[in-house]
């Protein structure tokens, strides 16, 4: 009996963040009747999509056991660059500038990580000061509107899907393929489950976790131009702080930050949940001071289940080997 | 082995003074006074009386929740919730004394109940901290970046609560002089600070519990096997780390005269950088009180010069961070160096 039921504790466990999706759009869903509609599902979405695209690159660096808190000023930077100095250029040719910026700022990163062997920590916190002072002088500290393509862009749709989540499924499936297809994706997985392990086994670790900060920096970019195309002019605080919402969906989603653990889908689901609440709060005219105090229940909320389950986890493999004595 | 071979092989290598430098404990300390100088020469204002005991003063609710913060760190945790238990506590212990119909107003004793609040607040926080870190074993990352998300925005709504302005002020007199008042021309708040600093590195240098902590963050399952309580001296670092933040909200909220939700809502990174800056490791096991104050140094005498040298954000920004990567990258070349001997 006591089996039967670690198992099913097990099962809640393991599907936690999914029974608390599914409670939640039920609540949020007999509280209001906006909520429950097709139309409020892909509003949902492309909120979403930035905070998504930017964790999905999040996601790569946690697998290798890093961080890079530097993701929002990278966002501020893409903003501020595409608003000041590539105001003429019409969005199909600003935007890969942009994203190979983006790439260029993950690439400072990666080389003061990789080859002065400074901790991603502390590198990623001075480039964020640096990013965003190099960014706040673009902008001369004032608001940064985009040009009217940009917006275009924004306000888009293409099969009634708007643009933004065009760019994010693209992201997703480029990430998907990536992670499941690639060596390269497989050595990510092994660098963070043990890097001295996967060095020994002839894998570059310096070039992977190089690539990793590339990739980050890409999506933050790309994240920065999503978001900028829809709210339409960039303020001074524009992705400030930005590094935390984008680490709790990774995390909400599975990804554990000691590397090794975790998939782009299961982040994509964290940026979906973080952004139902949201949208079902502001649906059903909750306190707006109350936002913050929610969503940090639901993810603390996620993760203490996902701890419980490796926990519990651990109790019945021991409790196996009691068991069955020959 | 001849009595010549013996005498070469015990004479201590003479490094070279650069490099001897860079090894040294002092290097943060070295590279502020470096700095200072260069600045003195750009800035003469700099080395003015005012504006050394503003240092003085601007760096002191920052270097108790850094102190916190270091424990925290030794054992390779860390606690990104430290502003927002500054914040909490700000709110909470002015809604106490406030003279506009606080708890604890006309009651004789309401400084003493707002220091009590104050505490209370940081070190219920700091045991759910450690309780979910050591009992649930969820990473402390995780734990108080959601402690942080919540009680920023419990705060904001704490506040709302209470008034109809942002802020809850008209506290009394005595109270701000924690966070003004000078004594022999010092600080109040450096008396305060020093107690703290004091017991500190007390703890971690004389004490069990200090020789626990370290074991713990070099290597958690080696301490566990020598009979160390690993979740205990993990929980109660974390519950320092909180009472730290508190006595910091306190002198913080003193200086401003209210209690402001949004009080250390920009310094979280400052204050781990602070910390890492000065040399203590974010893996855990490595760091020291002393270090800790001349990291705290070290960035407050930067935010001060450029403040002083009408920089416009833009460039504190960026200066700012480059100096921290280059503080980064000096520890890192200076580690290499270490290990290589």
């Amino acid at each position: 009996m006591n089996g039967f039921r670690g198992k099913f504790t097990l099962l809640a466990l393991q599907n936690a963040p999914l029974i608390l999706f599914a409670v939640l759009i039920i609540v949020f869903g007999f509280m209001s009747d906006r909520f429950l509609t097709p139309i409020n599902f892909v509003n949902i979405v492309n909120q979403a999509s930035h905070i998504a695209i930017i964790a999905i690159g999040m996601t790569f660096v946690l697998l290798i056991a890093g961080i890079d808190l530097s993701v929002g000023a990278n966002m501020y930077l893409s903003a501020a660059v595409l608003g000041v100095f590539l105001v003429g250029m019409p969005p199909i040719v600003a935007f890969p500038v942009v994203a190979v910026l983006g790439l260029a700022f993950g690439a400072v990163n990666a080389v003061i990580i990789t080859q002065l062997r400074v901790a991603a920590f502390i590198t990623t916190l001075a480039t964020l000061f640096v990013g965003r002072g190099i960014a706040l002088y673009f902008s001369g500290n004032k608001m940064v509107p985009f040009s009217k393509s940009v917006l275009e862009f924004g306000r888009s749709t293409y099969l009634g899907v708007p643009s933004a989540i065009w760019v994010f499924a693209v992201v997703l499936i480029i990430a998907l393929l990536v992670l499941k297809l690639t060596t390269f994706g497989r050595q990510v997985y092994a660098i963070g489950a043990d890097p001295d392990a996967a060095a020994k086994a002839g894998i570059n670790v310096k070039r992977v976790v190089f690539a990793v900060y590339c990739i980050c920096g890409v999506c933050a970019a790309v994240g920065g131009l999503v978001s900028g195309s829809q709210v339409a002019v960039a303020s001074s605080t524009f992705g400030f702080q930005k590094e935390f919402p984008v680490i709790a969906a990774a995390v909400l989603g599975g990804t554990s930050l000691f590397g090794g653990r975790g998939s782009v889908l299961g982040t994509v689901f964290g940026a979906v949940l973080i952004q139902t609440v949201e949208n079902g709060l502001v649906m059903t005219n909750a306190n707006p001071y109350i936002y913050p105090l929610v969503i940090s229940v639901i993810i603390f909320i996620a993760v203490f289940t996902d701890s419980s389950r490796t926990t519990v986890l651990e109790r019945l493999e021991r409790r196996k080997i009691r068991v069955e004595p020959d | 082995m001849t009595a010549a071979d013996a005498t070469i092989a015990s004479r201590p290598r003479v490094l070279p003074a650069w490099k001897r430098l860079l090894l040294s404990e002092y290097l943060v300390l070295v590279l502020t006074i470096f700095y200072f100088v260069v600045m003195w020469t750009i800035v003469p204002e700099i080395a003015a009386a005012d504006t050394l005991l503003d240092i003085l003063s601007a760096m002191m609710p920052l270097l108790v929740v850094a102190i916190g913060q270091t424990f925290v760190l030794i054992v390779a945790g860390i606690d990104l919730s430290a502003p927002s238990i500054i914040a909490m506590a700000s709110v909470v212990g002015a809604s106490v004394m406030t003279g506009d119909a606080g708890y604890a107003n006309g009651s004789g004793v309401e400084i003493l109940a707002g220091i009590v609040a104050f505490l209370a607040v940081g070190s219920v926080i700091g045991v759910f901290n450690g309780l979910c870190t050591t009992r649930f074993n969820m990473p402390s990352f995780i734990v108080t970046l959601t402690t942080m998300m919540f009680f920023s925005g419990a705060a904001i709504w704490y506040t709302t609560v209470h008034t109809d302005a942002s802020s809850i002020g008209n506290l009394p007199r005595t109270f701000i002089e924690i966070g003004q008042g000078r004594i022999a021309g010092l600080p109040f708040s450096l008396g305060v600070v020093l107690v703290v600093a004091g017991i500190a590195h007390f703890i971690l240098s004389r004490t069990v519990y200090g020789r626990w902590l370290y074991a713990v963050g070099l290597n958690p399952k080696a301490a566990a096997v020598s009979g160390v309580p690993v979740r205990n001296v993990i929980f109660w670092a974390f519950v320092i780390s909180g009472v730290c933040a508190a006595i910091s909200s306190i002198l913080y909220t003193g200086r401003l005269e209210t209690g402001t939700p949004v009080l250390g809502q920009r310094i979280l990174l400052d204050v781990v950088g602070a910390a890492v800056i000065g040399g203590v490791s974010l893996f855990g096991g490595k760091g020291k009180i002393l270090w800790t104050i001349f990291g705290v140094l070290f960035l407050t005498v930067i935010d001060k010069s450029l403040q002083l040298m009408g920089l416009p954000i833009a460039s504190v920004f960026a200066i700012k961070g480059s100096i921290i990567l280059a503080a980064a990258i000096i520890d890192a070349t200076r580690h290499r160096l270490l290990v290589r001997g």
